[in-house]
C-alpha cells in the first residue's frame, strides 16, 4: 500500500534490518522497511495533574483546543514548532515522550501574554508554558535555565537580607550561568559609575558589599517567607512524585 | 360554545402540557397513551436529573402527570391507541382500540420519538459486550440509586468513554439529523458520573459539540472546568475487548494519531429516531411525514403546530429531535391552535 501521509512518519520510526528472518521469511534490507506504530495505547491522567500543581498551570484542564494561543504566539511566528496548543493537548493526554521531543524549545516562551488575552477560556497558556518549563527542570529533563538561575540568586538575596542587591544578584547570575564578569557593557557601566558618583556614595556602596545591610527585623519575616517557600516546594515535589526538594 | 373535547395522543411532556393548557382554558381534553401510564420517555425510561433544571424526572414530569390526572376536564385513557380517525375539523370521530369512540373538535399528536437502537451500530459493541451501555441505561443507573457500575461484574469503572452521535449524523444508517440534545445530556451525565464516583475519569469522544445556547456554560464549560471531563475529537471506529477491558479504537484527529485506549465502560449517546409507530400514525390520522420520518409541519412561521391535515396538530419530538422544555412550550402552542382550529379556514371553522 502506498504511504499517503509521509509527513506523519518520522525518520527514527523507519526500521530496516540488515538481516532478519521472521517465520522463515527473509525481511532484510530496504525492501522490507518497517514503520513503528504511532498508535496511542493509553492515557496518562497524572501528567495534567502534575502541570496543574505548578504555578501557572492551574487552568490547563479548561483547554478546548481552539488554537487561539498558537495563532497569537510571538514565538510561533518565528518558529512554527513552538505550538502551545499542541503541548497543552499532549500534557492533557499524558503523551510525555511526545512532549519531551520539544523540551529544548518550550522554555523559549517570551511571556508576551498575547495568548493570555486571546484565550477564550482563560487557560492562561503563558502560565502553562512557564509551568511546563518548570516541570521539565524539576523532572530533570532539561538543565536549569538561565532564568531559573536568576530567580534562585534573586530569591537567595531577598531571603538573606530582605533587600535586592543588584550587584550580588548580577554576579551570582553570571557565575552560575558560566559567563565572565568582564563584559564590555558592564565594564563601561561600572567605569561610568566610578567616574560620576560622589566619593562618599562609592565608599558606602563598597561598604555594603562587604557588610550586607539588612531590612530591620528581617530575621523573623525572612524565616516566615522561607518556610512558605519550602512548603510550596515540598508540595510541588510531592505532586510530581519527586523525593528531593528541588526547584525554585 | 364548543363542547367537544380535544383529542391528545401521547402523554409525554408535550401531550401533558397540551392537556393542561386545554383544561386550564375550561375546555375538555381526552388524553390517550399506548403505555399503561402517563409521563412519556422521561418517566417510562427512568430518566434521572433533567436538563436544564437538574430536577429529578420523576418529580418534574411526575408533577405534570399528577396535575393532569387531577383535572376533571381531562379524561385519561392509557393502554390503548387510536385505531381509526375520521371526519372534519370541528367534528372528528376517533375509535380507540378498546372500542371507545371519541367525538373530538380537533386532535393533537404528541406522539414523541423512539430512542435509537444501538444494535444498528454493531461496530460499537452494544449487545456484544455487557459494559457497553446507552445514555438511557446510565440515566437508569443514576435514577435507581444503584450508582455507576459496570454491568458485567458490578465494579465501579476507572474510566468511562461516552461516544456522541450514536444514531445521529450518520448517512450509513439513514439518519442525517443531529439529535440536538445528546451533547448536553452527555455532558450532564458525565458530571453526574464524576460526582457519584470522583475517581472515575470520563472522556467524551465528539465530532462537534452542540450544547446550544445557554447550555454551553452550564454543561459544556462546567463539565470541563469543574468536573474535569475530557473531550477528545474523534469518531470512534470500533469498540472491542482484550478480554478484561473494552478497547476503543479510532483516530485522535487533533494529533493525527490512531488510538486504542482501554476503558471499563463505554456509553452510547443515543439519538432520537422518529417514533417507530409513525407510519401507522401517518395512515390513521392522514398526516404527512417529512423526509426523515417525523410528522411534517405545514408551515414554519404562520401556523405553528399544524400538520398537513386541517384540524390535526402536532407538538414536541413527534416533529423532530426536541428538548423537554421546548416540547412543553409546543404543547401549549398546539393547544391554542387546536382550540381555535387555527389554519382550518373561516368557513370550516364556523360550521
Amino acid at each position: 500500500m502506498p504511504i499517503h501521509e509521509k509527513s506523519l512518519i518520522r525518520p527514527e520510526n523507519l526500521i530496516t534490518n540488515d538481516s532478519l528472518v521472521i517465520d522463515g521469511v527473509d525481511v532484510s534490507g530496504h525492501w522490507s522497511t518497517f514503520i513503528k506504530s504511532r498508535t496511542i495505547t493509553d492515557y496518562n491522567e497524572a501528567m495534567e495533574d502534575e502541570i496543574a500543581a505548578l504555578p501557572g498551570g492551574e487552568n490547563i484542564h479548561r483547554c478546548w483546543q481552539c488554537g487561539s494561543c498558537t495563532n497569537a504566539c510571538t514565538v510561533n511566528a518565528v518558529n512554527p514548532d513552538f505550538n502551545p496548543r499542541y503541548w497543552i493537548y499532549l500534557i492533557r493526554q499524558g503523551l510525555e515522550e511526545e512532549l519531551l521531543r520539544d523540551k529544548d524549545i518550550i522554555w523559549q516562551c517570551v511571556s508576551c501574554n498575547k495568548c493570555t488575552y486571546a484565550c477564550p477560556r482563560d487557560v492562561l497558556p503563558e502560565g502553562v508554558m512557564k509551568a511546563t518549563a518548570h516541570w521539565l527542570e524539576l523532572k530533570g529533563h532539561t538543565p536549569k535555565s538561565p532564568s531559573t538561575h536568576f530567580d534562585e540568586g534573586f530569591t537567595e538575596s531577598i531571603l538573606a537580607t530582605g533587600k535586592i542587591e543588584e550587584g550580588r544578584v548580577l554576579r551570582t547570575f553570571f557565575q552560575r550561568t558560566g559567563q565572565p564578569l568582564n563584559q564590555p557593557w558592564l565594564v563601561a557601566l561600572v567605569g561610568g559609575l566610578v567616574k560620576r558618583f560622589p566619593l562618599g556614595y562609592l565608599i558606602r556602596m563598597g561598604w555594603s558589599t562587604v557588610f550586607r545591610p539588612r531590612t530591620s527585623n528581617w530575621r523573623r519575616t525572612g524565616r516566615a517567607i522561607e518556610e512558605y517557600v519550602s512548603e510550596r516546594r515540598a508540595e510541588q515535589a510531592k505532586a510530581l512524585g519527586l523525593d528531593t526538594k528541588g526547584g525554585h | 360554545m364548543r363542547d367537544k373535547p380535544i383529542l391528545i395522543v401521547g402523554g409525554g411532556p408535550a401531550g401533558l402540557s397540551a392537556a393542561h393548557a386545554v383544561a386550564a382554558s375550561g375546555r375538555k381534553a381526552v388524553l390517550v397513551d399506548k403505555a399503561d401510564r402517563l409521563g412519556g420517555a422521561p418517566i417510562l425510561q427512568g430518566y434521572a436529573k433533567l436538563v436544564p433544571s437538574h430536577e429529578w424526572a420523576k418529580d418534574a414530569i411526575g408533577g405534570m402527570v399528577d396535575r393532569v390526572r387531577q383535572n376533571p376536564n381531562v379524561t385519561v385513557r392509557t393502554g390503548t391507541e387510536v385505531q381509526s380517525f375520521a371526519g372534519n375539523p370541528g367534528d372528528f370521530v376517533a375509535t380507540l382500540k378498546d372500542g371507545t369512540r371519541v367525538n373530538a373538535e380537533a386532535a393533537i399528536l404528541a406522539t414523541g420519538f423512539t430512542h435509537f437502537d444501538s444494535l444498528n451500530k454493531p461496530e460499537w459493541g452494544f449487545g456484544t459486550y455487557p459494559d457497553v451501555v446507552t445514555t438511557v441505561q446510565v440515566e437508569q443507573m443514576i435514577s435507581s440509586g444503584q450508582g455507576i457500575r459496570c454491568p458485567s461484574d458490578g465494579r465501579v469503572p476507572d474510566r468511562v468513554a461516552i461516544l456522541l452521535c450514536v444514531g445521529s449524523r450518520d448517512r450509513q444508517i439513514g439518519r442525517e439529523w443531529c439529535s440536538k440534545i445528546c451533547c448536553t445530556v452527555s455532558a450532564n451525565i458525565a458530571m453526574e458520573i464524576r460526582e457519584l464516583s470522583p475517581k472515575t475519569n470520563v472522556y467524551i469522544y465528539y465530532m462537534d459539540i452542540r450544547t446550544f445556547g445557554l447550555y454551553e456554560g452550564e454543561y459544556y464549560w462546567k463539565s470541563q472546568e469543574e468536573a474535569r471531563v475530557k473531550y477528545i475529537k474523534a469518531r470512534i471506529a470500533e469498540v472491542t475487548s482484550d478480554g478484561k477491558r473494552l478497547v476503543v479504537k479510532g483516530e485522535d484527529t487533533l494529533v493525527k494519531r490512531p488510538i486504542t485506549i482501554p476503558f471499563d465502560m463505554v456509553v452510547h449517546a443515543i439519538g432520537m429516531d422518529p417514533n417507530v409507530d409513525n407510519m401507522t400514525l401517518s395512515a390513521v390520522f392522514g398526516v404527512g411525514l417529512n423526509r426523515y420520518g417525523y410528522v411534517d409541519k405545514a408551515s414554519t412561521y404562520a401556523g405553528l403546530a399544524q400538520t398537513s391535515r386541517p384540524g390535526v396538530y402536532v407538538c414536541g419530538a413527534a416533529t423532530g429531535p426536541e428538548t423537554i422544555d421546548d416540547s412543553i412550550a409546543q404543547g401549549q402552542a398546539a393547544a391554542v391552535a387546536a382550540m381555535t382550529l387555527a389554519g382550518v379556514g373561516l368557513a370550516q371553522a364556523a360550521e
